[in-house]
């Protein structure tokens, strides 16, 4: 039952699609940012790295609960009327929750995409265009972020949906049944 | 509490307050109300004579402030949330004014909605959805958004989602408030149409006198209080 809900929650983020795109590259973003800085802090002891993972972590966490509260609020009146025709809290926050995982697990699916190719692109870049770009010198000093940092970083950004499904949760909490038989803009 | 077998829905001398900018509204005023199994009742009165908030309390989607609301046999006037839940999903159906379909669903996934959080399977729900859809003449946009169905198309879908589960009473409130005339004597007539084949009790609010020839029995609300029953 669960797992069926979960199924429609991916089936109905999907279709809201610019919502979905924007969230995923953001996520896709941050999620780079964050594995990037943690490679270069144990690689390197430059304080501009730890400043640089410190700050995507507040990127992040900012971003995962306007995630949520944007999810709750678009959706309040399809929450209240889904609350109407029987659905209890816990099969809504079941929905609510389907919708923020599946963006982040995307996000997730893009940015280990994106490692494996980023090096290859850039170091294609730059052997073929050694006028422009100088030396191989670029080449052997690009990082190549292993796979220990995306999923700390993984783990993080769980750890963030997770509040945010919180946060979520209590929202749908407080959206009661009684606002889908508003009138749409009174 | 004996209740009468036929009895679906008693409001026993039922108050509701309201607090709007400091003033107190006294939306509903020692209603008492009896609703017979399979009757099809109207709820007409002014803008504002709580006919809706006298909808909202027999269904248990707003509580009264005292008073009890037997419902099939049971007091919801105190229930729990999740208990109102379980009772909305199995045995109440809903329609809206709006329509209020979830734009990223079709037409066929919007009725079936109201099942997913149930044990059945996927396909017995999809069978029941189809079956509802043409009990309500809208098979042919089953695959269609609500985006792409016109008003009397959306409120049908609406119509369809609420007897899916086959309730014992169907709730209007203003169903036909936001169609051309052609349209509200589609989706009227269908409601008659499943008051009499399923025997399902139906109960609309409206400000319209023209439907007064589809109920059974006529309540008449103003300021909160319940003026007359024919």
């Amino acid at each position: 039952m669960a797992f069926r809900i979960f199924k429609k929650s991916v089936m109905m983020v999907l279709r809201e699609k610019k919502q979905f795109t924007v969230f995923c590259l953001m996520y896709t973003i941050l999620i780079f940012w964050t594995s990037y800085s943690i490679e270069l802090v144990l690689k390197t002891s430059l304080y501009l790295w730890n400043a640089s993972f410190f700050m995507a972590l507040a990127v992040g966490i900012f971003l995962s609960l306007l995630y949520s509260w944007i999810i709750v609020r678009r959706n309040s009146r399809t929450i209240a009327t889904l609350k109407c025709i029987g659905w209890t809290n816990s099969d809504i926050n079941s929905l609510i929750t389907g919708f923020i995982l599946f963006t982040t697990f995307i996000g997730f699916f893009i940015v280990i995409e994106v490692l494996f190719h980023y090096a290859a692109f850039f170091g294609y870049i730059y052997a073929t265009n050694p006028a422009v770009f100088g030396t191989p010198y670029y080449i052997e000093n690009l990082p190549l972020v292993s796979l220990l940092p995306v999923f700390v970083t993984f783990i993080i950004f769980l750890f963030f949906q997770i509040l945010a499904i919180l946060l979520a949760n209590r929202k749908i909490l407080k959206v009661r049944p009684i606002v889908a038989l508003k009138r749409v803009g009174v | 509490m004996p209740v009468d077998k036929d009895t679906m829905i008693e409001a026993i001398d039922v108050n509701k307050e309201y607090r709007r900018a400091g003033a107190i509204i006294r939306a509903l005023a020692d209603i008492n109300l009896t609703i017979k199994s399979g009757e099809f009742i109207l709820v007409q009165g002014p803008t504002g004579c709580g006919k809706s908030t006298l909808l909202n309390v027999l269904s248990g989607i707003d509580l009264p402030d005292s008073g009890k609301i037997i419902f099939d046999g049971e007091n919801i006037a105190r229930a729990q949330e999740a208990r109102l839940s379980k009772l909305r999903r199995q045995k109440i159906g809903f329609v809206f004014q709006d329509f209020n379909l979830i734009p990223t669903l079709t037409a066929i996934e919007n009725v079936a909605a109201l099942l997913w959080p149930t044990v059945l399977r996927e396909k017995e729900i999809e069978n029941r959805a189809i079956a509802a859809l043409r009990d309500v003449n809208l098979l042919e946009r089953k695959d269609h958004y609500p985006v792409e169905l016109s008003g009397g198309e959306k409120q049908r879908c609406g119509l369809a989602r609420a007897i899916i589960h086959r309730p014992r009473v169907i709730l209007a409130d203003e169903p036909t408030g936001n169609l051309d005339p052609e349209s509200e004597k589609q989706v009227m007539d269908l409601l008659k149409q499943i008051n009499k084949d399923m025997e399902t009790t139906i109960i609309v609010v409206t400000h319209r006198g023209s439907l007064a020839s589809y109920a059974n029995k006529i309540v008449k609300m103003d300021k909160g209080a319940i003026i007359s029953i024919k």
